[in-house]
């Protein structure tokens, strides 16, 4: 006869099994070190502390990866402020936004990013061609404070440059040429703008870059300048700057300083585009900021990546550190899944929702949670009170539910709104609920409160709040997430344990409450 | 409130396990899976195949008047609902007690019920509406309405009803009943007989159809927690009958766990009300007896392997 548990039994071997397996494999194939030729790792360190004044709000512009310069770790810490990534909207650029938090007057940003150079990506750079708008174009044109696209010096040498009848590729030529070899390098304390520069024919880094980019603009080249770090070991690192230019359809780099053209060496990592400060202050602040920079060995895992090898898709370091982050939340709900499952078929505690409360945990996991609790309860209270009021309109109930969303969408968004007037919520990062689950509970909790009464639906809610609340302990623990990315067929165990748990016949822990009276009170 | 036991706070497993006691765990596995089939499920879950059931079969039910299926045919009945003395009102797939309306007279142009509250014509109209739209299924699903015959409690439960109407659950295995609890509605749940709403469920004896102690919010009681009135010692009349007309449902509706609900009429006796596929776990601490030691003496009596 087919024995069902024998098979589950069976089934869960099977799955620890294999479970094994690919992890035997993983540690076998992917994580041996099979260097290619001139790999290697580097890692840049920011340190920056802060003393702010009311209000300030600082950004801080840090590496993305590039074709050559893979960013393939990052870890941020802080103090004393509120953190948020961002991503500028005209120069794609990465940046760290950082608020003080109330009743902080210092603050320190420190963060740490792994960089793997790919010398053999070079040569395959796909000539990817970009349209710039008009409104873009202006832009990049335009005439600023340090880059002035007007003077007499800088029509003289223009006119000495296109002297003849040359096109513009041969004119960006002569520019560059022009502020790498004629332009002397002065000290760190000469001319940094482009005017004073280019008449003194004598400037700093910084003033001969912009020197080249004001004769650009004024060329009708768009330019920008590029301020990033030169990847070599540096305990002090200093910001370098170069110059990129709009042609061929193309964003091409220029340093003047070491006459490097076209492209740059794979050494150079950009970190700020069409702004030369790696931190800005909207309001005038004093900062100290070190970086330096350091070699390393890439894990191994990064080595192999360098092929393209079908197995490398279940390599999933390999993937970029934003995309590392969704997909390791993904990979928790499993998890979340699980304890629900503990709660509910071994201990024998009611939920509302099968899913609820891990869902509920993942979407605090990285919002600051104080305030996602106030939104949390803030947008229960609403809808269960709606949910009253609608009842005795008697609507059908897709109707009611949409009503209900409706209103935890308003009520969420007004309870951020309120929460930020008041400054209580600084980071615009601080709650995305998840809605939809949480239309249902409001539906779940009134359905029970009318059936079974309020003391049941109020017991039923706070023990989903309690498995939610265990969820999220176990979630933040950030060893599971980074245990789940490097090996994702852990889940073939959750599985083995889910199907281990689904036959599981035995009393629930709850059970043996429960039934006390059965064996305990005897009959008359 | 009188609690006879003076507990500890836990039985220990192995002692519910001695006792025979079965666990939620236990009944979805080693029952509901393997002898409930899933296709059986539907007449289970919906009243009026139930009653189409028990028609075909014989079994006595309470009567049908109509079964309203569309909106058109809400207007059709009202002549009907003018010449009955008394109905009941309910969706053929609610649960736990909602959407049921139970009209016991009529004064002049309007219904009325036992509380002697008043509800026009209008609003019989619309809450037949509401059924049909599937406000009271909780799925939500369109559902249908059946008006049935009003049944008149039987008098051996006077001193026992505050409010709702008692009835009697059956748990039967393989067709042979193994547990019966009388089921007291209470102020608590608000008239409705299911125990997890607030219902006392009272043991009773299967050869006698006497009552014994009983089970309120899952914990022993021996007494209505109303009126203070003794449960034990109840002799429920048509005892016999009420079995073989569980029995008979049970056989005829092909699922070997089943627990059939049958209120016992003053004048037509015991009639079902309908079957549940997952009965409750409940009634074994009103009967202070384990399910799985009465399914095993039943295995043994078929010769088949004794559940663990």
């Amino acid at each position: 006869m087919f024995n069902r548990n024998r098979t589950a039994i069976l089934a869960a071997v099977i799955l620890t099994a294999a479970f094994l397996l690919c992890v035997w494999l993983r540690m076998k194939y992917t994580w041996k070190p099979v260097w290619a030729h001139g790999t290697r790792g580097w890692r840049l360190t920011y340190d920056i502390s802060f003393s702010f004044t009311k209000g300030d709000k600082i950004q801080i512009a840090i590496p993305d990866s590039t074709p050559q310069n893979r960013l393939w770790r990052e870890t941020f810490s802080h103090e004393g402020i509120l953190l948020d990534l961002l991503r500028n909207k005209r120069t794609k650029g990465r940046g760290a936004s950082a608020v003080s938090m109330p009743g902080h007057e210092r603050g320190r940003f420190f963060a740490q990013f792994d960089i793997h150079l790919r010398p053999d990506h070079q040569s395959k750079l796909p000539a990817s061609e970009e349209k710039m708008s008009a409104n873009d174009r202006a832009y990049y044109l335009r005439n600023e404070k340090y880059i002035q696209t007007t003077g007499p010096e800088l029509s003289n040498i223009l006119k000495q440059l296109s002297n003849q009848k040359i096109t513009k590729t041969e004119l960006l030529n002569h520019i560059f040429d022009y502020c790498a070899e004629n332009i002397a390098k002065g000290q760190k304390d000469t001319f940094s703008d482009a005017t004073n520069t280019l008449e003194h024919i004598v400037g700093s880094t910084l003033g001969r870059a912009r020197a080249m980019a004001a004769l650009c603009r004024a060329s009708k080249i768009p330019a920008r300048l590029v301020a990033g770090f030169i990847l070599e070991n540096n305990q002090q690192a200093k910001v370098h700057y170069w110059v990129e230019v709009f042609a061929q359809k193309n964003w091409q780099a220029y340093d003047p300083e070491n006459g490097y053209s076209v492209q740059l060496p794979i050494t150079f990592l950009p970190v700020s585009r069409d702004s030369i400060d790696i931190v800005r202050g909207i309001k005038a602040l004093g900062y100290q900021s070190r970086f330096s920079i350091s070699q390393m060995l890439p894990p191994p895992s990064l080595a192999s990546s360098q092929e393209r090898r079908l197995w490398n898709i279940f390599d999933l370091t390999r993937l970029p550190p934003s995309m590392q982050e969704i997909v390791s939340l993904i990979l928790l709900l499993p998890l979340a899944a699980l304890i629900t499952t503990i709660f509910r078929n071994i201990i024998g505690i009611q939920t509302i929702g099968t899913f609820t409360p891990g869902l509920i945990a993942l979407s605090f996991i990285h919002a600051d949670w104080h305030t996602g609790a106030i939104v949390f309860v803030i947008v229960l209270c609403v809808g269960i009170l709606a949910r009253i009021i609608l009842n005795k309109l008697q609507l059908l109930m897709v109707a009611r539910l949409s009503i209900i969303l409706t209103l935890a969408v308003l009520c969420m968004v007004l309870a951020v709104a309120v929460l930020d007037y008041l400054s209580l919520t600084p980071s615009a990062s601080a709650v995305v609920l998840p809605i939809v689950i949480l239309t249902m509970m409001i539906e779940r909790f009134n359905i029970i409160a009318e059936e079974d009464g309020l003391p049941n639906a109020l017991k039923i809610f706070a023990l989903t709040i309690f498995v939610a609340a265990s969820c999220f302990l176990v979630m933040k623990v950030d060893w599971f997430g980074r245990t789940a990315l490097i090996f994702p067929e852990v889940h073939l165990l959750n599985i083995a344990i889910l199907i281990l748990i689904g036959r599981y016949s035995g009393y629930r822990l709850s059970e043996i409450w429960r039934f006390r009276d059965v064996t305990q009170t005897p009959l008359n | 409130m009188v609690r006879l036991s003076k507990s500890s706070f836990w039985s220990w497993p192995s002692v519910l396990r001695r006792n025979g006691i079965m666990g939620i765990n236990s009944r979805n596995i080693n029952l509901i899976f393997p002898l409930n089939p899933r296709s059986h499920y539907a007449v289970v879950d919906n009243k009026a195949l139930t009653k189409k059931l028990c028609e075909s079969q014989l079994i006595p039910a309470p009567e049908t008047y109509a079964l309203i299926q569309h909106f058109g045919d809400i207007k059709k009945s009202i002549d009907l609902l003018f010449s009955l003395p008394g109905f009941v009102i309910k969706p053929t797939r609610g649960a736990g007690g909602r959407g049921v309306l139970a009209i016991a007279n009529r004064k002049g142009d309007e219904f009325q019920n036992a509380k002697g509250e008043l509800f026009p014509l209008e609003q019989i109209k619309y809450h037949i509406s509401t059924i049909l739209s599937g406000l009271y299924s909780l799925s939500g699903h369109p559902d249908q309405a059946m008006i049935e015959k009003l049944i008149k409690p039987h008098p051996a439960f006077n001193e026992l009803t505050v409010a709702g109407t008692p009835d009697i659950r059956i748990v039967l295995y393989k067709t042979t009943p193994i547990m019966g609890m009388l089921r007291l509605p209470t102020k608590a749940s608000r008239g409705r007989a299911n125990l997890h709403q607030g219902a006392v469920g009272v043991g009773i004896d299967l050869e006698t159809g006497i009552t014994r102690g009983g089970v309120w919010r899952d914990r022993s009681f021996d007494i209505h927690p109303d009126t203070g009135a003794y449960i034990q010692g109840v002799v429920i009349p048509n005892w016999n009958n009420v079995l073989k007309t569980a029995m008979q449902l049970s056989r005829a509706i092909g699922l070997q766990y089943v627990g059939v609900d049958v209120l016992l009429d003053a004048e037509d006796g015991p009639l079902v009300l309908e079957a549940n596929a997952r009965p409750g776990l409940s009634i074994q601490i009103a009967n202070r007896c384990g399910i799985r030691t009465r399914l095993n003496e039943i295995n043994i009596k078929q010769g088949l392997s004794r559940l663990s």
